[in-house]
């Protein structure tokens, strides 16, 4: 919200504080977005000149030696000069030797490097008028030369554009930000005098018969005042030029003064032109579901059940609390004006204001709160600006239904309750003089007892006030939060340690980066084609965001890799040779209708365009791959031997007869990696293969409760070896094979000795096979806990494990 | 006998020099402690000696054997030398560089986050973890935002369809399912799990429906810290930010509290500080977290009694601090991934 220092300025002397509002607004809660100077305060010897020769300095590249016009006759000012955008018959601001800047700079003749100049051409910055202190301020349109500066800059103003927050309503007017900066400087300050009006019976009659009020839980007070006999025209100077100062484009005398009022006292008014108030009538009402509106920025509105209008008999006039009709404006020909000041429910405009997506300078107040005792105050304000620009007068009583919904409110407040929150020592006194300053009323009770405690009474604008903590906010926002005392943090100790989740992820990354991966970060949100490209209509449906702000993210990510092939195409592009890359991050997962938020790791091995090593190395491949992943797992306690991947097919973004997938999603991980598909890199415009990896867990596995390991004795004897080749069909999984050969090998040892492990040492196609076979070769360990194994023994049992294995199962014994 | 050992130790030294293989060694021992060997020759005629003679022959005999064999010793390490040489291949030259990737990288996200959460455990908070997608109930409801209240237009949110499902994010009611616009909704949860007192500081990426540009962007990393307690004061709020402050800035770093707003604190501040050391952005007032003491009604909203507890709660831009750490000007640089600058950060 704008406020103008010189609208301030009508109820509080400023003289002493006007150069320090821009730190004391941050310091009692208002951030400072913005300071617009306009104009300059008169400043003796500084005058427009005109730049007629320019000639480099002898001594110093950087400087320049001007001639300068000051007046229509008499010599130029030779003046030095270190700023460059300007040229030859440029008009500048000239400080001639004697005057005395804003910032305090007196300038004098002086020599620079040796050179005479009478005086300094001007940055806005030296004048005051903004942050550019680099080049000269270039004066359009060729102000006379000679002429005072601050004759070009009239009107002399700084506007603050403050950011109030949303719990403090009161303070969206001109009238609440003095009532802020008086309560913290200290000083008086004074509410604009209004004239008495009558409310009893008069002579005139109000401009229309009725008023009533259908819907008053939405508004519960409305004053409508007659005035007759006004003469529609431009407002005087002073209301335009505040008006513009806090952006506001002045329109009539009667719009003016009521939006100078609502920015002065924070109070909404609308005026009607009393002969388009069809039957006489005005109707606070329901807005009927369907009814239209064409409000004053001439767009056509469909309102619902919900809303609150003001009609007349015939028609909606206003959108109550948002924006008024171009029926009921006020233009040139408008001679009699109803005027409405009015309380509405705030949840009402606000349900209201966000349908209709119209937020307007009222609506914006309704719907914070104004002061529920502020609408006759602000009538009669604005009734004596309008007479007063008008000419007009006042008709009748006011229409009134209803009456201010106050709330009056009372806190209890101990004053030790505020020490207790504060942590260090502040008077009774200083507390209550604060409080005070902020127009609360304070009552001391049971003085003489121990416990002290306070009876707050809270004015009808501070509806924020409700409670003693409130208080004790308001007492340090204006005693002053820099008084916080300094001193040393003391905690409790640790009582337990990280999720985890955090843990696991330190854990992930710290591996990852110790194999040559650099993490990367990606946003969460992905476009719909892509979703659509990589998973099954129905689970990127379930992605989907409800309010995607842009066609590129729409869809919640369900992999790390589609983000990390964004990130080898960038890299790759850039000629930075991308190889090894990851990301940790959450992904959502559909699982049975389901949408599952899971903790994840994607990784990516990219090949490249053949890049030329002066030492060869083998490029990694499949196996790499699962190494890492396998890794990872068991940095979650999964281990790799318990893992059953199989090969994917014809799922997106796998290279068939490349890929595997392991899923134990009821347990709570999943796991997939191998080459990506030729299309996927063809899509992304990736040079040379790609693998990946990426592994899927919940939290709740993750936070699932530690096991402790019980120890397991082992056998002081050496182990035997006994190795085995099977031939079996090309399609069949080894871990199909190698689970056969242990259940089978367990069986024929039985109970007189373990079968340690069965273990692939070799695999092999082509020569002496027959086609569509491939033989494995497994070591097979043995050992006993109580003996070393005889060969007699061993060979025994091998005997039958190869007889065993071929039979019923297809395998054959590679002799 | 004599003379005659001197000369085959002397021949035996001379010809030691051209045994080169293991092969030429074992011919070479051959040749003087074989059984046809000269020395093995000298060793026999000791038999034929006169008894008198003997002891003194003995001697000397073994004294030539031991040289012969030191003789041997050498030339075998010798050779074992050459042998390890010649399969270590040429000697390196360190200068080229090794093919295999270069050290891998944290992202400075992650490195930033981790240094704020190494400072706040150092002080007694651990990490308490949440989901993203969160409902409006624990992301505003439970921290005093009701869907009327003015506030929630501080946040501008990206909602899920009514009809999706999430299988282990759980609702309080029937409300609806948001990507969360702060990690607050994590203290929710972890009050609403366990008694007080806490101390938890929850790390986590955070969304607002926001156009990207230099300094916004969509997704984003916040960090927020609560502490609850008995009789926990605006005091030690000034103390635990001043601390963090410092261990982060460096002890010249300066702070300040402004009074602000929000709806799950109250008083509710901004935290401000000023560094003589940071560049361009030197001895300025930066706002980097806000902060405040926990409302009452969000401890009555988890069921922790507010006449016995009370806390504070903190939050701040993981970007936010990286970008004023490292003097980064465009927070998109964090989400494009470029090597160059990802390496920077090693």
């Amino acid at each position: 919200m704008k406020v103008s220092l010189d609208w301030l300025k009508r109820y509080l002397n400023l003289d002493d504080a006007a150069d320090r509002l821009e730190q004391i607004f941050p310091l009692i809660g208002f951030d400072l977005e913005e300071v617009i100077r306009c104009g300059l305060s008169p400043l003796d010897k500084v005058v427009v000149g005109e730049v007629t020769a320019i000639a480099k300095h002898p001594g110093a590249d950087k400087l320049s030696v001007c001639e300068v016009r000051i007046s229509s006759r008499g010599k130029p000012q030779s003046i030095v000069c270190g700023a460059s955008n300007f040229k030859t018959g440029d008009r500048v601001p000239v400080a001639l030797p004697g005057a005395k800047l804003p910032g305090g700079a007196e300038i004098g003749r002086s020599k620079i490097r040796g050179i005479d100049s009478d005086g300094m051409m001007c940055s806005p910055s030296e004048l005051g008028l903004g942050e550019e202190h680099e080049g000269l301020l270039i004066l359009d349109g060729k102000p006379e030369i000679g002429t005072p500066i601050h004759e070009v800059f009239p009107g002399q103003d700084c506007v603050y554009d403050l950011d109030v927050t949303p719990n403090r309503p009161d303070c969206l007017s001109h009238i609440g930000i003095a009532r802020e900066l008086a309560a913290y400087l200290r000083i008086d300050f004074s509410y604009p005098k209004t004239n008495p009006r009558p409310d009893g019976p008069s002579a005139k009659q109000p401009l229309i018969e009725g008023l009533s009020v259908e819907t008053p839980e939405n508004c519960p007070h409305y004053l409508a005042y007659s005035i007759k006999g006004v003469k529609i025209g431009p407002s005087p100077d002073w209301l335009q030029s505040l008006l513009k100062a806090v952006g506001l484009r002045p329109i009539n005398n009667v719009v003016d003064v009521t939006n100078f009022v609502l920015h002065e006292l924070g109070q909404p008014l609308h005026a009607f032109d009393a002969k388009k108030i069809r039957g006489s009538r005005i109707i606070v009402r329901a807005a009927r579901k369907g009814e239209t509106i064409t409000t004053l920025d001439d767009k056509k509105r469909v309102l619902d059940s919900e809303m609150t209008v003001i009609a007349d008999a015939e028609r909606a006039l206003v959108i109550g609390g948002v924006m008024g009709s171009i029926d009921a404006e006020v233009d040139e020909g408008t001679t009699d004006i109803v005027l409405e000041s009015a309380y509405f429910n705030p949840g009402n405009i606000r349900r209201t204001s966000r349908r209709l997506a119209l937020s307007t300078d009222s609506s914006y107040r309704f719907e914070r709160g104004v002061d529920p005792l502020g609408a006759e105050f602000a009538a009669l304000r604005a009734i004596d600006l309008i007479i007063e620009t008008t000419g007009g007068e006042l008709a009748g009583p006011p229409l009134v239904e209803g009456k201010p919904p106050l709330r009056k409110v009372e806190i209890k407040l101990i004053p030790d309750y505020v020490r207790g929150v504060l942590g260090f020592p502040v008077d009774d006194l200083e507390i209550r003089e604060v409080l005070e300053a902020l127009q609360l009323k304070v009552s001391v009770h049971d003085e003489g007892r121990k416990k002290k405690s306070w009876s707050v009474s809270v004015p009808s604008f501070r509806g924020d006030l409700d409670r003693p903590i409130d208080l004790v906010e308001e007492f340090l926002r204006i005693y002053g939060c820099d008084k916080i005392p300094s001193s040393t943090v003391s905690m409790p100790g640790l009582l337990s340690n990280d999720d985890p989740v955090a843990i696991f992820n330190r854990e992930m990354s710290a591996y990852l980066v110790g194999q040559h991966f650099h993490e990367c970060k990606h946003y969460s949100m992905r476009a719909e084609a892509e979703s659509r490209q990589w998973f099954s209509n129905s689970t990127a449906d379930s992605l989907a965001l409800d309010n995607p702000l842009t066609s590129e993210q729409t869809h919640l990510r369900a992999s790390l890799l589609p983000g990390l092939l964004d990130a080898i195409k960038l890299n790759q592009s850039h000629r930075n040779n991308p190889r090894r890359l990851f990301e940790c991050g959450h992904v959502f997962r559909e699982h049975g209708g389901e949408v599952w938020e899971m903790v994840s790791a994607g990784f990516v091995l990219a090949q490249g365009p053949e890049s030329q090593e002066w030492l060869a190395r083998e490029a990694p491949d499949f196996f790499t791959a699962l190494n890492f992943v396998n890794n990872l797992l068991s940095l979650a306690g999964v281990a790799a031997e318990n893992m059953s991947y199989l090969p994917v097919r014809d799922i997106q973004p796998w290279q068939n007869g490349h890929a595997a997938r392991a899923e134990v999603f009821e347990d709570g991980y999943e796991v997939e990696l191998g080459l990506l598909d030729h299309s996927i890199l063809k899509a992304w415009d990736i040079e040379g293969a790609v693998l990946a990896g990426a592994i899927y867990l919940s939290p709740e596995f993750l936070k699932r409760p530690a096991e402790r390991k019980r120890y397991m004795p082992f056998s002081p004897f050496p182990s035997s070896t006994k190795d085995i080749a099977l031939v079996v069909d090309s399609d069949t999984l080894s871990e199909q094979v190698r689970r056969d050969l242990q259940d089978n090998a367990r069986k024929a040892a039985g109970k007189s000795f373990a079968v340690e492990s069965v273990s692939v040492f070799d695999v092999y196609t082509g020569e002496g096979l027959p086609e569509g076979k491939k033989s494995i070769a497994f070591s097979l360990i043995f050992r006993a806990p109580n003996r070393t194994l005889t060969d007699t023994e061993v060979n025994k049992v091998f005997a039958k494990i190869q007889k065993g294995i071929t039979s019923g199962t297809g395998y054959e014994v590679r002799s | 006998m004599e003379d005659t050992l001197k000369s085959i130790l002397e021949q035996a030294r001379t010809d030691v020099d051209g045994v080169r293989t293991r092969a030429q060694l074992e011919a070479f021992k051959a040749g003087l402690l074989g059984p046809n060997g000269s020395f093995t020759g000298v060793l026999k005629s000791i038999g034929g000696l006169p008894a008198k003679q003997r002891p003194a022959a003995g001697k000397l005999v073994n004294e030539v054997k031991q040289q012969i064999e030191a003789l041997l010793d050498q030339a075998r390490e010798r050779i074992e030398k050459a042998e390890a040489a010649a399969q270590l291949g040429p000697p390196v030259d360190p200068t080229l560089p090794s093919p295999d990737g270069g050290p891998g990288t944290c992202h400075l996200l992650t490195r930033v986050c981790e240094e704020i959460c190494t400072i706040f455990h150092k002080a007694g908070f651990v990490v308490a973890e949440g989901s993203e997608v969160e409902t409006e109930y624990y992301c505003f409801d439970a921290l005093n935002t009701p869907p009327d209240h003015p506030a929630r237009d501080l946040h501008d949110t990206y909602y899920l369809p009514a009809s999706v499902r999430f299988g282990n994010i759980s609702k309080k009611r029937e409300e609806r399912y948001i990507l969360r616009t702060h990690t607050s909704s994590v203290q929710i949860r972890t009050m609403l799990q366990q008694p007080p007192p806490l101390s938890i500081i929850s790390p986590g990426r955070c969304f607002r429906r926001d156009t990207a540009d230099a300094t916004h962007s969509a997704n984003f990393h916040q960090v927020e810290g609560l502490f609850v307690d008995r009789h926990v004061t605006v005091k030690d709020l000034r103390a635990i930010l001043d601390y963090f402050v410092h261990q982060i800035f460096g002890k010249g770093a300066r702070t300040r509290l402004r009074p602000s707003f929000f709806p799950f604190t109250e008083p509710s501040f901004e935290m401000d500080f000023n560094s003589p050391n940071l560049g361009k952005l030197s001895d300025r007032w930066i706002e980097i977290m806000g902060c405040g003491m926990v409302d009452p009604v969000v401890f009555e909203e988890v069921g922790y009694d507010p006449e016995q507890w009370t806390g504070y709660a903190f939050g701040m831009g993981i970007e936010r601090i990286a970008m004023i750490l490292h003097g980064i000007d465009d927070i998109r640089h964090f989400y494009q991934n470029d090597l160059r600058f990802l390496r920077q950060f090693a």
